[in-house]
Protein backbone atom coordinates (compact mmCIF):
# COMPACT_ATOMS: atom_id res chain seq x y z
CA UNK A 1 0.00 0.00 0.00
CA UNK A 2 1.29 3.50 -0.90
CA UNK A 3 -0.10 6.60 0.96
CA UNK A 4 0.00 8.64 -2.16
CA UNK A 5 -2.52 6.54 -4.07
CA UNK A 6 -4.47 6.40 -1.22
CA UNK A 7 -4.91 10.09 -1.01
CA UNK A 8 -5.45 10.39 -4.85
CA UNK A 9 -8.35 8.34 -4.15
CA UNK A 10 -9.31 10.61 -1.64
CA UNK A 11 -8.99 13.37 -4.08
CA UNK A 12 -11.40 11.76 -6.27
CA UNK A 13 -13.96 11.06 -3.68
CA UNK A 14 -13.99 14.75 -2.58
CA UNK A 15 -14.23 15.07 -6.10
CA UNK A 16 -17.12 13.20 -6.51
CA UNK A 17 -18.68 14.78 -3.38
CA UNK A 18 -18.18 18.28 -5.14
CA UNK A 19 -19.63 17.54 -8.01
CA UNK A 20 -22.90 16.03 -6.89
CA UNK A 21 -24.86 17.86 -4.53
CA UNK A 22 -27.15 15.31 -3.58
CA UNK A 23 -23.54 13.41 -2.04
CA UNK A 24 -23.47 16.46 0.69
CA UNK A 25 -27.24 16.43 0.86
CA UNK A 26 -27.45 12.46 1.93
CA UNK A 27 -25.45 13.38 4.69
CA UNK A 28 -28.09 15.50 6.57
CA UNK A 29 -31.33 14.13 4.93
CA UNK A 30 -32.36 10.71 6.29
CA UNK A 31 -30.58 11.32 9.39
CA UNK A 32 -32.21 14.92 10.05
CA UNK A 33 -35.41 12.92 9.28
CA UNK A 34 -34.86 10.22 11.81
CA UNK A 35 -33.95 13.01 14.48
CA UNK A 36 -37.24 14.48 13.73
CA UNK A 37 -39.49 11.42 13.90
CA UNK A 38 -37.83 10.30 16.89
CA UNK A 39 -38.03 13.15 19.28
CA UNK A 40 -41.77 13.62 18.50
CA UNK A 41 -42.65 10.13 18.69
CA UNK A 42 -40.44 9.94 22.35
CA UNK A 43 -42.64 12.80 23.00
CA UNK A 44 -45.85 11.88 22.50
CA UNK A 45 -45.04 8.57 24.75
CA UNK A 46 -43.66 10.57 27.39
CA UNK A 47 -46.98 11.75 27.40
CA UNK A 48 -49.10 8.79 27.56
CA UNK A 49 -47.11 7.10 30.10
CA UNK A 50 -44.18 8.28 32.23
CA UNK A 51 -41.86 6.67 29.61
CA UNK A 52 -39.34 8.44 28.84
CA UNK A 53 -36.87 6.80 25.95
CA UNK A 54 -35.90 9.94 24.80
CA UNK A 55 -32.21 9.54 25.37
CA UNK A 56 -32.60 5.83 24.65
CA UNK A 57 -33.61 6.62 21.01
CA UNK A 58 -31.62 9.94 20.20
CA UNK A 59 -28.86 8.02 21.56
CA UNK A 60 -29.57 4.49 19.60
CA UNK A 61 -29.68 6.97 16.48
CA UNK A 62 -26.82 8.76 16.67
CA UNK A 63 -24.23 5.54 17.19
CA UNK A 64 -26.45 3.06 14.64
CA UNK A 65 -25.15 6.06 12.14
CA UNK A 66 -21.57 4.44 12.30
CA UNK A 67 -23.03 0.91 11.66
CA UNK A 68 -25.33 2.34 8.18
CA UNK A 69 -22.93 4.90 6.97
CA UNK A 70 -19.90 2.95 6.83
CA UNK A 71 -21.20 -0.15 5.57
CA UNK A 72 -23.71 2.19 2.78
CA UNK A 73 -20.72 4.43 2.11
CA UNK A 74 -18.94 1.43 0.69
CA UNK A 75 -21.11 -0.15 -0.84
CA UNK A 76 -22.28 3.08 -2.66
CA UNK A 77 -18.75 4.06 -3.92
CA UNK A 78 -17.88 0.41 -4.86
CA UNK A 79 -21.23 0.31 -6.88
CA UNK A 80 -20.67 3.62 -8.91
CA UNK A 81 -17.55 2.69 -10.07
CA UNK A 82 -19.18 -0.35 -11.34
CA UNK A 83 -22.11 1.41 -12.83
CA UNK A 84 -19.48 3.83 -14.49
CA UNK A 85 -17.64 0.87 -15.18
CA UNK A 86 -14.25 2.57 -14.13
CA UNK A 87 -12.72 -0.47 -12.46
CA UNK A 88 -11.30 -0.65 -15.72
CA UNK A 89 -9.19 1.98 -15.98
CA UNK A 90 -8.69 1.68 -12.04
CA UNK A 91 -7.67 -1.76 -11.46
CA UNK A 92 -5.48 -1.38 -14.89
CA UNK A 93 -3.39 1.58 -13.09
CA UNK A 94 -1.45 0.56 -9.77
CA UNK A 95 -4.08 0.93 -7.12
CA UNK A 96 -4.47 -2.10 -5.33
CA UNK A 97 -7.93 -3.35 -3.93
CA UNK A 98 -6.23 -2.81 -0.34
CA UNK A 99 -5.91 1.00 -1.40
CA UNK A 100 -9.02 1.16 -3.30
CA UNK A 101 -11.10 0.23 0.17
CA UNK A 102 -8.47 1.90 2.44
CA UNK A 103 -9.90 5.07 0.87
CA UNK A 104 -13.39 4.66 0.72
CA UNK A 105 -13.22 3.60 4.65
CA UNK A 106 -11.33 6.51 5.42
CA UNK A 107 -13.69 8.88 3.46
CA UNK A 108 -16.63 7.03 4.60
CA UNK A 109 -15.37 8.01 8.36
CA UNK A 110 -15.13 11.53 7.50
CA UNK A 111 -18.85 11.61 6.12
CA UNK A 112 -19.84 9.74 9.33
CA UNK A 113 -17.72 11.98 11.65
CA UNK A 114 -19.29 15.09 9.69
CA UNK A 115 -23.00 13.48 10.53
CA UNK A 116 -22.13 12.64 14.16
CA UNK A 117 -21.50 16.11 14.88
CA UNK A 118 -23.83 17.68 13.10
CA UNK A 119 -26.97 15.57 14.78
CA UNK A 120 -25.07 16.04 18.06
CA UNK A 121 -25.89 19.84 17.78
CA UNK A 122 -29.12 19.31 16.20
CA UNK A 123 -30.42 16.88 19.24
CA UNK A 124 -29.34 19.10 22.17
CA UNK A 125 -31.05 22.21 19.80
CA UNK A 126 -34.10 20.38 19.83
CA UNK A 127 -34.35 18.18 22.67
CA UNK A 128 -31.28 19.59 25.00
CA UNK A 129 -30.35 15.58 24.27
CA UNK A 130 -26.31 16.02 24.73
CA UNK A 131 -24.32 13.37 23.85
CA UNK A 132 -21.40 14.02 24.98
CA UNK A 133 -22.69 12.87 28.17
CA UNK A 134 -21.84 9.40 27.75
CA UNK A 135 -18.04 8.93 29.38
CA UNK A 136 -15.82 9.90 26.66
CA UNK A 137 -13.73 6.62 26.49
CA UNK A 138 -17.27 4.64 26.13
CA UNK A 139 -18.31 6.85 23.33
CA UNK A 140 -15.35 6.75 21.46
CA UNK A 141 -14.72 3.16 21.96
CA UNK A 142 -18.41 2.37 20.70
CA UNK A 143 -17.65 4.65 18.08
CA UNK A 144 -15.02 2.46 16.99
CA UNK A 145 -16.80 -0.52 17.18
CA UNK A 146 -19.46 0.35 15.61
CA UNK A 147 -17.74 1.47 12.84
CA UNK A 148 -15.42 -1.43 12.45
CA UNK A 149 -18.72 -3.61 12.34
CA UNK A 150 -19.96 -1.03 9.33
CA UNK A 151 -16.46 -1.61 7.60
CA UNK A 152 -16.80 -5.69 7.69
CA UNK A 153 -20.63 -5.22 6.85
CA UNK A 154 -19.43 -2.93 3.56
CA UNK A 155 -16.68 -5.23 2.74
CA UNK A 156 -19.04 -8.50 3.24
CA UNK A 157 -21.74 -5.89 0.55
CA UNK A 158 -18.91 -5.46 -1.52
CA UNK A 159 -17.74 -9.05 -1.48
CA UNK A 160 -21.49 -10.14 -2.87
CA UNK A 161 -21.52 -7.37 -5.43
CA UNK A 162 -18.07 -8.57 -6.86
CA UNK A 163 -19.17 -11.86 -6.29
CA UNK A 164 -23.03 -12.40 -8.30
CA UNK A 165 -22.75 -8.51 -10.00
CA UNK A 166 -25.65 -5.98 -9.66
CA UNK A 167 -28.72 -8.31 -9.20
CA UNK A 168 -27.31 -8.60 -5.69
CA UNK A 169 -28.30 -5.13 -5.16
CA UNK A 170 -31.15 -5.14 -2.72
CA UNK A 171 -29.85 -7.48 -0.57
CA UNK A 172 -26.89 -5.65 -0.47
CA UNK A 173 -28.96 -2.58 0.55
CA UNK A 174 -30.71 -4.15 3.49
CA UNK A 175 -28.14 -5.80 5.08
CA UNK A 176 -27.67 -3.11 7.68
CA UNK A 177 -31.24 -2.95 8.15
CA UNK A 178 -31.69 -6.82 8.26
CA UNK A 179 -28.85 -6.64 11.13
CA UNK A 180 -30.72 -3.47 12.69
CA UNK A 181 -33.30 -5.36 14.76
CA UNK A 182 -31.31 -7.73 16.21
CA UNK A 183 -28.71 -5.49 17.44
CA UNK A 184 -30.94 -4.08 20.28
CA UNK A 185 -30.25 -0.35 19.42
CA UNK A 186 -33.72 1.36 20.97
CA UNK A 187 -34.59 -1.87 23.35
CA UNK A 188 -32.62 -4.26 25.70
CA UNK A 189 -31.89 -7.33 24.98
CA UNK A 190 -34.33 -9.07 26.91
CA UNK A 191 -37.38 -7.12 24.90
CA UNK A 192 -36.50 -9.57 21.94
CA UNK A 193 -38.33 -12.89 21.42
CA UNK A 194 -36.38 -16.06 22.77
CA UNK A 195 -35.55 -17.62 19.28
CA UNK A 196 -33.63 -14.06 18.50
CA UNK A 197 -31.68 -13.84 21.48
CA UNK A 198 -28.80 -16.12 20.39
CA UNK A 199 -28.62 -14.67 17.03
CA UNK A 200 -28.24 -10.70 19.27
CA UNK A 201 -25.61 -11.99 21.41
CA UNK A 202 -23.63 -12.97 18.71
CA UNK A 203 -23.78 -9.47 17.19
CA UNK A 204 -20.51 -7.12 18.73
CA UNK A 205 -23.20 -4.42 17.84
CA UNK A 206 -26.03 -6.01 20.26
CA UNK A 207 -22.75 -5.68 22.90
CA UNK A 208 -22.13 -2.05 22.20
CA UNK A 209 -25.68 -0.94 22.62
CA UNK A 210 -26.05 -3.26 25.83
CA UNK A 211 -22.76 -1.64 27.88
CA UNK A 212 -24.53 1.52 26.78
CA UNK A 213 -27.90 1.07 28.28
CA UNK A 214 -25.63 -0.57 31.48
CA UNK A 215 -23.89 3.14 31.99
CA UNK A 216 -26.71 5.25 30.84
CA UNK A 217 -30.10 3.44 32.64
CA UNK A 218 -27.96 1.65 35.19
CA UNK A 219 -31.64 -0.05 36.52
CA UNK A 220 -32.61 -1.56 33.44
CA UNK A 221 -30.49 -4.53 33.69
CA UNK A 222 -28.52 -4.48 30.71
CA UNK A 223 -25.01 -5.54 30.37
CA UNK A 224 -22.91 -5.80 27.55
CA UNK A 225 -19.55 -7.26 27.13
CA UNK A 226 -17.13 -4.24 25.18
CA UNK A 227 -14.02 -6.96 25.30
CA UNK A 228 -16.34 -10.05 23.80
CA UNK A 229 -17.18 -7.12 21.43
CA UNK A 230 -14.05 -5.89 20.32
CA UNK A 231 -12.87 -9.48 19.93
CA UNK A 232 -15.92 -10.75 17.59
CA UNK A 233 -15.91 -7.22 15.36
CA UNK A 234 -12.13 -7.99 14.55
CA UNK A 235 -13.21 -11.79 13.82
CA UNK A 236 -16.03 -10.71 11.48
CA UNK A 237 -13.95 -7.75 9.63
CA UNK A 238 -10.76 -10.47 8.92
CA UNK A 239 -13.61 -12.89 7.81
CA UNK A 240 -15.09 -9.80 5.67
CA UNK A 241 -11.55 -8.81 4.17
CA UNK A 242 -11.08 -12.76 3.33
CA UNK A 243 -14.19 -12.96 1.48
CA UNK A 244 -13.74 -9.97 -0.60
CA UNK A 245 -10.68 -10.85 -1.33
CA UNK A 246 -11.29 -13.91 -2.77
CA UNK A 247 -15.01 -12.36 -4.74
CA UNK A 248 -12.26 -10.12 -6.37
CA UNK A 249 -10.44 -13.04 -7.36
CA UNK A 250 -13.27 -14.34 -8.56
CA UNK A 251 -14.39 -11.17 -10.28
CA UNK A 252 -11.09 -11.27 -12.17
CA UNK A 253 -12.02 -14.83 -13.46
CA UNK A 254 -15.23 -13.92 -15.25
CA UNK A 255 -14.36 -11.04 -16.35
CA UNK A 256 -15.95 -8.50 -14.20
CA UNK A 257 -13.48 -6.03 -14.25
CA UNK A 258 -13.44 -5.50 -17.74
CA UNK A 259 -17.15 -5.26 -18.18
CA UNK A 260 -19.12 -8.91 -17.89
CA UNK A 261 -22.39 -8.63 -15.86
CA UNK B 1 14.91 -8.14 -24.98
CA UNK B 2 11.33 -8.83 -25.11
CA UNK B 3 8.98 -6.31 -23.51
CA UNK B 4 5.82 -9.45 -23.75
CA UNK B 5 5.91 -12.51 -24.01
CA UNK B 6 3.08 -14.88 -23.95
CA UNK B 7 3.26 -18.35 -24.03
CA UNK B 8 0.50 -21.09 -23.89
CA UNK B 9 -2.55 -18.32 -23.21
CA UNK B 10 -5.78 -19.84 -22.47
CA UNK B 11 -8.91 -18.30 -21.18
CA UNK B 12 -12.76 -19.79 -21.33
CA UNK B 13 -16.14 -19.05 -20.20
CA UNK B 14 -17.67 -21.83 -19.05
CA UNK B 15 -17.83 -24.48 -21.93
CA UNK B 16 -16.70 -21.32 -24.56
CA UNK B 17 -13.09 -21.07 -25.40
CA UNK B 18 -12.14 -17.39 -25.64
CA UNK B 19 -8.66 -17.45 -25.97
CA UNK B 20 -6.67 -20.83 -26.46
CA UNK B 21 -2.98 -21.67 -27.08
CA UNK B 22 -2.14 -18.39 -27.72
CA UNK B 23 1.59 -17.70 -27.84
CA UNK B 24 3.76 -14.79 -29.20
CA UNK B 25 6.73 -12.28 -28.19
CA UNK B 26 6.97 -8.79 -28.64
CA UNK B 27 10.14 -6.83 -28.86
CA UNK B 28 10.76 -3.59 -27.33
CA UNK B 29 9.71 -0.95 -29.26
CA UNK B 30 7.36 -2.83 -31.00
CA UNK B 31 3.86 -1.76 -32.35
CA UNK B 32 2.45 -4.78 -32.31
CA UNK B 33 -1.06 -4.99 -33.78
CA UNK B 34 -3.48 -7.77 -32.79
CA UNK B 35 -6.41 -8.61 -35.83
CA UNK B 36 -9.20 -10.49 -35.91
CA UNK B 37 -12.95 -10.79 -36.65
CA UNK B 38 -15.55 -9.74 -33.84
CA UNK B 39 -15.46 -12.04 -30.67
CA UNK B 40 -11.43 -13.38 -31.94
CA UNK B 41 -10.41 -12.71 -28.74
CA UNK B 42 -8.41 -9.95 -28.96
CA UNK B 43 -9.80 -7.61 -25.82
CA UNK B 44 -9.43 -11.01 -23.75
CA UNK B 45 -5.76 -12.01 -24.48
CA UNK B 46 -5.17 -8.00 -23.89
CA UNK B 47 -7.26 -8.08 -20.72
CA UNK B 48 -5.24 -11.13 -19.21
CA UNK B 49 -2.23 -9.51 -20.09
CA UNK B 50 -3.08 -6.28 -18.24
CA UNK B 51 -3.46 -8.39 -15.22
CA UNK B 52 -7.57 -7.29 -15.24
CA UNK B 53 -8.56 -11.05 -16.30
CA UNK B 54 -6.89 -14.31 -14.68
CA UNK B 55 -6.02 -16.88 -17.36
CA UNK B 56 -7.13 -20.85 -17.21
CA UNK B 57 -3.26 -21.52 -18.84
CA UNK B 58 -0.68 -20.23 -19.87
CA UNK B 59 2.26 -17.92 -18.75
CA UNK B 60 3.18 -14.00 -19.07
CA UNK B 61 6.41 -12.41 -18.70
CA UNK B 62 5.99 -7.84 -18.99
CA UNK B 63 9.69 -6.41 -19.17
CA UNK B 64 11.65 -9.92 -18.22
CA UNK B 65 9.63 -10.34 -14.90
CA UNK B 66 6.54 -12.43 -14.04
CA UNK B 67 3.48 -9.89 -13.48
CA UNK B 68 1.95 -11.48 -10.39
CA UNK B 69 5.19 -10.93 -8.21
CA UNK B 70 5.88 -7.23 -9.79
CA UNK B 71 2.76 -5.79 -10.76
CA UNK B 72 3.14 -2.54 -8.87
CA UNK B 73 6.22 -1.71 -10.82
CA UNK B 74 5.24 -3.00 -13.67
CA UNK B 75 1.63 -1.44 -13.98
CA UNK B 76 3.61 1.98 -13.80
CA UNK B 77 5.12 1.69 -16.44
CA UNK B 78 2.24 0.52 -18.62
CA UNK B 79 -0.82 2.91 -19.85
CA UNK B 80 -3.97 1.60 -21.22
CA UNK B 81 -6.45 3.30 -23.24
CA UNK B 82 -10.04 2.32 -24.95
CA UNK B 83 -13.07 3.30 -26.45
CA UNK B 84 -15.20 0.63 -24.44
CA UNK B 85 -14.78 2.22 -21.23
CA UNK B 86 -14.55 5.79 -20.15
CA UNK B 87 -13.64 7.56 -17.41
CA UNK B 88 -15.19 7.99 -14.01
CA UNK B 89 -18.41 10.35 -15.68
CA UNK B 90 -19.20 12.37 -12.62
CA UNK B 91 -15.58 14.14 -12.64
CA UNK B 92 -14.59 16.41 -14.83
CA UNK B 93 -11.58 15.73 -18.00
CA UNK B 94 -9.08 17.60 -15.50
CA UNK B 95 -10.14 16.23 -12.47
CA UNK B 96 -9.73 12.34 -13.68
CA UNK B 97 -6.44 13.64 -15.18
CA UNK B 98 -5.51 15.04 -11.72
CA UNK B 99 -6.58 11.89 -9.65
CA UNK B 100 -4.44 9.60 -12.33
CA UNK B 101 -1.65 11.96 -12.43
CA UNK B 102 -1.47 11.56 -8.10
CA UNK B 103 -2.08 7.72 -8.83
CA UNK B 104 0.84 7.57 -10.97
CA UNK B 105 2.95 10.14 -9.02
CA UNK B 106 3.56 12.20 -11.88
CA UNK B 107 6.43 15.49 -11.04
CA UNK B 108 4.87 18.82 -12.78
CA UNK B 109 1.39 16.94 -13.23
CA UNK B 110 -0.09 20.09 -14.53
CA UNK B 111 2.27 20.77 -17.14
CA UNK B 112 1.81 17.17 -18.71
CA UNK B 113 -1.92 17.16 -18.22
CA UNK B 114 -1.74 20.63 -20.05
CA UNK B 115 0.19 19.05 -23.05
CA UNK B 116 -1.73 16.64 -23.47
CA UNK B 117 -4.79 17.65 -23.43
CA UNK B 118 -3.66 20.27 -26.09
CA UNK B 119 -2.43 17.49 -28.30
CA UNK B 120 -5.53 15.70 -27.98
CA UNK B 121 -7.67 18.93 -28.90
CA UNK B 122 -9.59 18.62 -25.52
CA UNK B 123 -8.31 21.83 -23.94
CA UNK B 124 -11.36 23.56 -24.12
CA UNK B 125 -13.50 20.92 -22.57
CA UNK B 126 -11.22 20.01 -19.91
CA UNK B 127 -13.61 21.27 -17.20
CA UNK B 128 -16.35 19.63 -18.43
CA UNK B 129 -17.61 16.17 -17.45
CA UNK B 130 -16.91 13.13 -18.60
CA UNK B 131 -20.65 11.81 -18.95
CA UNK B 132 -21.28 15.06 -21.00
CA UNK B 133 -18.68 14.56 -23.67
CA UNK B 134 -19.70 12.86 -27.20
CA UNK B 135 -18.17 8.91 -27.32
CA UNK B 136 -15.35 10.61 -29.82
CA UNK B 137 -13.81 13.24 -27.07
CA UNK B 138 -14.58 10.39 -24.10
CA UNK B 139 -12.35 7.99 -25.86
CA UNK B 140 -9.98 10.53 -26.84
CA UNK B 141 -9.45 11.13 -22.55
CA UNK B 142 -9.05 7.82 -22.32
CA UNK B 143 -5.94 8.23 -24.17
CA UNK B 144 -4.53 11.00 -22.15
CA UNK B 145 -4.73 9.27 -19.52
CA UNK B 146 -3.13 6.17 -21.23
CA UNK B 147 0.11 8.07 -22.07
CA UNK B 148 -0.49 10.01 -18.99
CA UNK B 149 2.81 8.41 -17.33
CA UNK B 150 4.76 8.25 -20.17
CA UNK B 151 4.43 4.26 -20.10
CA UNK B 152 7.12 2.00 -21.86
CA UNK B 153 4.23 -0.12 -22.58
CA UNK B 154 0.94 1.10 -23.57
CA UNK B 155 -2.29 -1.21 -24.00
CA UNK B 156 -4.44 0.29 -26.71
CA UNK B 157 -8.07 -1.67 -27.44
CA UNK B 158 -10.05 -0.22 -30.53
CA UNK B 159 -9.06 3.13 -29.23
CA UNK B 160 -9.63 5.14 -32.24
CA UNK B 161 -13.68 3.56 -32.64
CA UNK B 162 -15.74 6.12 -32.57
CA UNK B 163 -13.51 8.81 -34.05
CA UNK B 164 -14.24 11.49 -36.93
CA UNK B 165 -11.36 10.44 -39.89
CA UNK B 166 -9.52 13.66 -39.43
CA UNK B 167 -9.35 13.01 -35.59
CA UNK B 168 -8.50 9.40 -36.16
CA UNK B 169 -5.58 10.45 -38.26
CA UNK B 170 -4.42 12.80 -35.63
CA UNK B 171 -4.83 10.28 -33.42
CA UNK B 172 -2.60 8.03 -34.94
CA UNK B 173 -0.10 10.67 -35.49
CA UNK B 174 0.04 11.76 -31.92
CA UNK B 175 0.38 7.89 -30.98
CA UNK B 176 3.22 7.46 -33.94
CA UNK B 177 4.91 10.42 -32.41
CA UNK B 178 4.71 9.15 -28.90
CA UNK B 179 6.71 6.24 -30.01
CA UNK B 180 8.74 7.80 -31.98
CA UNK B 181 9.85 10.28 -29.30
CA UNK B 182 10.10 7.07 -26.39
CA UNK B 183 10.46 4.19 -28.10
CA UNK B 184 7.83 2.44 -26.38
CA UNK B 185 6.29 -0.79 -27.14
CA UNK B 186 2.48 -0.69 -28.14
CA UNK B 187 0.03 -3.51 -28.28
CA UNK B 188 -2.66 -2.31 -30.55
CA UNK B 189 -6.19 -3.90 -31.83
CA UNK B 190 -8.17 -2.78 -33.97
CA UNK B 191 -10.53 -3.07 -36.69
CA UNK B 192 -9.57 -1.03 -38.66
CA UNK B 193 -7.18 -2.63 -41.68
CA UNK B 194 -5.27 0.66 -43.09
CA UNK B 195 -5.22 1.61 -39.20
CA UNK B 196 -3.00 -1.60 -38.07
CA UNK B 197 -0.82 -1.42 -41.82
CA UNK B 198 -0.03 2.35 -40.84
CA UNK B 199 1.16 1.88 -37.19
CA UNK B 200 2.10 -1.82 -36.79
CA UNK B 201 5.51 -3.60 -37.02
CA UNK B 202 4.30 -6.86 -36.71
CA UNK B 203 0.41 -8.31 -37.23
CA UNK B 204 -0.94 -11.74 -34.88
CA UNK B 205 -4.16 -12.31 -36.87
CA UNK B 206 -6.51 -13.80 -34.41
CA UNK B 207 -9.13 -15.90 -35.03
CA UNK B 208 -11.84 -17.92 -32.70
CA UNK B 209 -9.36 -17.37 -29.83
CA UNK B 210 -6.25 -19.10 -31.90
CA UNK B 211 -3.59 -17.14 -33.43
CA UNK B 212 -3.60 -17.99 -37.23
CA UNK B 213 -0.61 -16.13 -38.29
CA UNK B 214 2.41 -13.92 -36.92
CA UNK B 215 3.61 -11.78 -39.78
CA UNK B 216 4.28 -8.01 -41.28
CA UNK B 217 1.76 -6.56 -42.82
CA UNK B 218 4.21 -6.64 -46.30
CA UNK B 219 4.51 -10.82 -45.73
CA UNK B 220 0.76 -10.81 -44.76
CA UNK B 221 -0.47 -9.30 -48.08
CA UNK B 222 1.72 -11.15 -50.26
CA UNK B 223 -0.57 -14.49 -49.00
CA UNK B 224 -2.81 -13.28 -51.66
CA UNK B 225 -0.74 -13.46 -54.71
CA UNK B 226 -4.03 -12.23 -57.00
CA UNK B 227 -3.65 -8.76 -58.95
CA UNK B 228 -6.78 -7.44 -60.30
CA UNK B 229 -6.05 -5.21 -63.60
CA UNK B 230 -8.26 -3.30 -65.40
CA UNK B 231 -7.50 -1.81 -69.46
CA UNK B 232 -10.01 0.79 -70.69
CA UNK B 233 -9.46 0.36 -75.05
CA UNK B 234 -10.25 2.78 -77.63
CA UNK B 235 -11.72 0.09 -79.04
CA UNK B 236 -11.90 -3.80 -80.04
CA UNK B 237 -12.10 -5.53 -76.84
CA UNK B 238 -12.59 -8.73 -78.65
CA UNK B 239 -9.40 -8.73 -79.45
CA UNK B 240 -7.75 -8.63 -76.12
CA UNK B 241 -10.12 -11.12 -74.68
CA UNK B 242 -9.58 -13.97 -77.24
CA UNK B 243 -6.03 -13.05 -76.17
CA UNK B 244 -6.54 -13.25 -72.74
CA UNK B 245 -8.79 -16.81 -73.09
CA UNK B 246 -5.84 -18.50 -74.89
CA UNK B 247 -3.62 -17.64 -71.82
CA UNK B 248 -6.07 -19.21 -70.10
CA UNK B 249 -6.26 -15.81 -67.64
CA UNK B 250 -9.88 -15.33 -65.93
CA UNK B 251 -11.53 -12.61 -67.21
CA UNK B 252 -13.67 -11.26 -64.68
CA UNK B 253 -15.81 -8.73 -66.98
CA UNK B 254 -16.06 -7.35 -70.05
CA UNK B 255 -17.98 -3.62 -70.25
CA UNK B 256 -18.17 -2.15 -73.16
CA UNK B 257 -14.48 -0.92 -73.55
CA UNK B 258 -13.33 -1.72 -70.24
CA UNK B 259 -12.28 -5.24 -69.34
CA UNK B 260 -11.28 -6.33 -66.42
CA UNK B 261 -9.26 -9.36 -65.60
CA UNK B 262 -6.92 -11.26 -63.23
CA UNK B 263 -3.48 -12.24 -61.99
CA UNK B 264 -2.29 -15.29 -59.69
CA UNK B 265 0.77 -14.65 -60.15
CA UNK B 266 2.27 -11.02 -59.34
CA UNK B 267 5.36 -11.93 -61.46
CA UNK B 268 3.48 -12.82 -64.60
CA UNK B 269 2.06 -9.16 -64.23
CA UNK B 270 4.97 -6.91 -66.08
CA UNK B 271 5.66 -9.72 -68.86
CA UNK B 272 1.83 -9.36 -70.11
CA UNK B 273 1.67 -5.78 -69.88
CA UNK B 274 4.49 -5.60 -72.07
CA UNK B 275 3.15 -7.98 -74.78
CA UNK B 276 -0.33 -6.30 -74.37
CA UNK B 277 1.30 -2.63 -75.11
CA UNK B 278 3.40 -4.41 -78.08
CA UNK B 279 0.77 -5.77 -79.70
CA UNK B 280 -1.69 -3.22 -80.64
CA UNK B 281 -4.92 -3.32 -78.48
CA UNK B 282 -5.56 0.40 -78.32
CA UNK B 283 -5.14 0.52 -74.21
CA UNK B 284 -5.98 4.32 -73.35
CA UNK B 285 -5.87 3.69 -69.41
CA UNK B 286 -4.91 0.97 -66.99
CA UNK B 287 -5.95 0.20 -63.57
CA UNK B 288 -3.87 -2.47 -61.08
CA UNK B 289 -5.25 -3.52 -57.78
CA UNK B 290 -2.90 -5.37 -55.22
CA UNK B 291 -4.58 -6.70 -52.95
CA UNK B 292 -5.09 -4.61 -49.23
CA UNK B 293 -5.04 -6.20 -46.01
CA UNK B 294 -9.22 -5.69 -45.99
CA UNK B 295 -9.05 -8.78 -48.49
CA UNK B 296 -6.31 -10.38 -46.69
CA UNK B 297 -9.11 -9.72 -43.30
CA UNK B 298 -11.67 -10.98 -45.35
CA UNK B 299 -9.66 -13.87 -46.86
CA UNK B 300 -8.60 -15.42 -43.35
CA UNK B 301 -11.73 -14.80 -41.67
CA UNK B 302 -13.85 -16.61 -44.19
CA UNK B 303 -11.82 -19.37 -45.03
CA UNK B 304 -9.29 -19.60 -42.21
CA UNK B 305 -5.41 -20.82 -42.58
N1 LIG C 1 -17.47 -12.34 -19.61
C1 LIG C 1 -17.67 -13.18 -20.62
N2 LIG C 1 -18.46 -14.26 -20.47
C2 LIG C 1 -18.63 -15.13 -21.48
N3 LIG C 1 -18.05 -15.05 -22.68
C3 LIG C 1 -17.24 -13.99 -22.89
C4 LIG C 1 -17.00 -13.00 -21.89
N4 LIG C 1 -16.16 -12.08 -22.40
C5 LIG C 1 -15.88 -12.47 -23.67
N5 LIG C 1 -16.52 -13.61 -23.97
C6 LIG C 1 -16.44 -14.35 -25.24
O1 LIG C 1 -15.09 -14.54 -25.58
C7 LIG C 1 -14.87 -14.39 -26.96
C8 LIG C 1 -13.76 -13.38 -27.23
O2 LIG C 1 -14.22 -12.08 -26.88
P1 LIG C 1 -13.32 -10.79 -27.04
O3 LIG C 1 -14.04 -9.66 -26.40
O4 LIG C 1 -11.95 -11.09 -26.58
O5 LIG C 1 -13.31 -10.60 -28.62
P2 LIG C 1 -12.65 -9.44 -29.49
O6 LIG C 1 -11.71 -10.08 -30.42
O7 LIG C 1 -12.14 -8.37 -28.62
O8 LIG C 1 -13.92 -8.95 -30.32
P3 LIG C 1 -14.32 -7.46 -30.81
O9 LIG C 1 -13.62 -7.26 -32.09
O10 LIG C 1 -15.78 -7.56 -31.03
O11 LIG C 1 -13.94 -6.51 -29.75
C9 LIG C 1 -16.21 -14.01 -27.57
O12 LIG C 1 -16.75 -15.15 -28.18
C10 LIG C 1 -17.04 -13.58 -26.39
O13 LIG C 1 -18.38 -13.91 -26.58
MG1 LIG D 1 -12.60 -6.35 -28.29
Amino acid sequence: MKWYRIKALLLKYYFITLNSADRIFDIFYWPVIDVIIWGFTSYFIKQISSLNILSMALGGLILWLFVWRSAQDIAVYVLEDFWSKTLYHLFSSPVMISEHITSIVLFGFLRSMFTFFFLAALMFMLYSFNVFTIPLALLASSIAILSLFGWAMGLFITGLILRFGQRIQVLAWSLTWIIQPFSCVFYPLSALPQWAVPIAKVLPTTQVFETLRSVIFPTMGSQGNLWYALVSVLLFLVGAGWFLGSSFKKAKKNGMLVGAE
Amino acid sequence: MFAIEVEGLRKSYGKDIAVQDVSFKIRKGEIFGLLGPNGAGKSTTINMITGLLTRDAGTIKILGSDPEKDWERIKNKMGVATAYYPLNEILTIRQNLIVYSKIYNIQNANERINSLLKDFGLEHLANKRIGHLSSGERTRTTLCKGLLPKPEILFLDECTIGLDPDIAQKTRQMILDYHNETKCTILFTSHYMFEVEQLCDRIAFLDKGRILYVDTSKELKAMIKKEVIQLTLKSNTEKLSSFLRKKSIRIISVQESIITFELQENKETFQLLKEIFNQDFDVIDMHISKPTLDDIFIHIARNGK
